[in-house]
């Protein structure tokens, strides 16, 4: 009874509105939170229903923090929720979160995890951390108790921005950010209530695959730790998009490597296709592959155009300069990474991309070609 | 005059998680290794076997289900032990 009188007084901060946050704040709904702050800039979009189980397909289109409030209030017409349909920058941080007592990242980019720790660091708040793609996900609880460590404890340096993977590319199963989702809640839950033994100071990482979880104990407070340590180094927000050099959100961003007539639109290859014999290598995962395709595309995923396992794959194609190649991705990002590869062993052939990728080629030629 | 010998080499299991997985190409992997080592050379050697090069900054070490803290310091291998590879994930 106690428990439920603190979680009826309390008031939660649920940061991303996506796989993660859609079922924390169900279960933080049902479990009788009394105030539940909902944050996402972003709008529904069909492509989200299969793992961010609040929104419906009926309200495709509207903000999801208001989309979640419709389904939550639904659930628990006594829980005050807050929509904030902004994107969490460093200065309304501080403003928004302090009113709160625990926070949820159910964030999905790295910007965000850097600013959400570094500002709770500041208001001594408690951060459950979650995050999940494909079928891993992690879970564990930042800056609460003595020793627990923050964020930035764990990883000092934020990973290059070519090595994170976006949910877009990569995938992710909805049961997989359902179940860490469901634990953050839990986590949350338990903090406010002070039951059990809090993941602070572990990991938990969660390996869908095989179904195994397992416990990994991480460090305490790293002693000169940037924002959480006696002396820290950082006292205010800073821009986390610059010290991380990726934008703070999930979006594909379009690169730009190669030269204009290094490239194809997808117009020009919708003339061209029937009349001019062509290589087209799609550069997607052999799962992505699968979803979709266009006709006489042949699959042979980045990674083996990188590490030139293609070269005795087409030993026959490419021996001849006849063969113009054409490069295909979902965004035309991949594929111009494989077009600059090919060149440096083929600089003579035509090797060039499609402008947009797949993407492209629904918004411009055949609205009815699957877009993921 | 006596040669020291250096002792024998134990197998140990390196398991990969998320980004490293898919760059290692596997998931767990035996390796046979020296039962001595310092634990900055155990991760440059997985960077450089497995091609996580482009994580390297940004690894959780763990030995059986501990991080390692302190990559300075020597670590004891036994047969059978367990070595994580964790990078962080960021989706939601």
């Amino acid at each position: 009874m106690s428990g439920q009188l603190k979680l009826i007084n309390s008031a939660v901060l649920v940061v991303g509105m996506g796989g993660l946050g859609c079922p924390a704040a169900q279960y933080l709904a049902a479990a009788g939170c009394g105030h539940l702050g909902l944050m996402d800039y972003d709008t529904v979009e069909r492509n989200n229903l299969h793992r961010q189980t609040l929104h419906a397909e009926s309200r495709c289109g509207m903000s999801k923090t208001e989309s979640a409030r419709i389904a939550l209030l639904d659930l628990n017409p006594r829980c005050v929720i807050t929509c904030h349909s902004r994107l969490l920058n460093s200065s309304n941080a501080l403003h928004i979160i302090e009113k709160y007592n625990v926070v949820l990242d159910c964030s999905d980019n790295v910007a965000t995890r850097y600013l959400l720790n570094d500002a709770c660091v500041m208001l001594k708040k408690p951060l459950v951390s979650g995050s999940a793609l494909k079928m891993d996900g992690q879970l564990t609880v930042y800056n609460h108790g003595e020793h627990g460590p923050c964020y930035r404890c764990i990883y000092p340096v934020p990973p290059p921005p070519e090595a994170v993977t976006n949910c877009g590319d990569g995938g992710i199963l909805g049961a997989i950010t359902g179940t860490i989702g469901a634990m953050q809640a839990l986590e949350a839950i338990k903090i406010i209530a002070g039951l059990g033994d809090i993941l602070a100071g572990r990991l938990l990482i969660f390996d869908g695959r095989y179904c195994h979880f397992r416990n990994v104990k991480i460090r305490s407070k790293r002693p000169n730790c940037h924002v959480c340590s006696n002396q820290p180094l950082i006292t205010a927000l800073i821009d986390y998009e610059l010290f991380c050099g990726a934008p703070a959100n999930d979006k594909d961003i379009s690169q730009k490597l190669l030269t204009a007539d290094q490239r194809v639109s997808v117009i020009e290859y919708q003339k061209l296709r029937n009349s001019q014999e062509h290589l087209l290598i799609d550069v997607r995962s052999a799962a992505e592959f699968e979803i979709c395709q266009l006709p006489n595309a042949i699959n042979i995923p980045l990674a083996q155009i990188l590490n030139d396992n293609y070269v005795n794959q087409l030993s026959s194609q490419l021996e001849s300069r006849k063969f113009a190649v054409l490069i295909v991705c979902r965004r035309g990002n991949d594929s111009q990474i494989a077009v600059q590869h090919m060149k440096t062993r083929y600089p003579d052939h035509s090797i060039r991309d499609l402008e947009g990728g797949l993407y492209a080629w629904t918004n411009h030629i055949d609205q009815t070609f699957p877009i993921y | 005059m006596s040669v020291e010998e250096s002792p024998p080499l134990i197998k140990v299991n390196i398991l990969f998680f998320a980004r490293s997985r898919e760059l290692a190409g596997t998931a767990c992997v035996v390796l046979e290794i020296e039962p001595l080592i310092i634990a900055k050379d155990l991760v440059n050697q997985l960077v450089d076997r497995f091609d996580l090069g482009s994580i390297s900054q940004n690894l959780i070490i763990a030995h059986n289900e501990t991080y390692i803290e302190n990559l300075d310091v020597e670590i004891h291998l036994h047969q059978g032990d367990e070595i994580a590879v964790i990078p962080p994930i960021s989706g939601g």
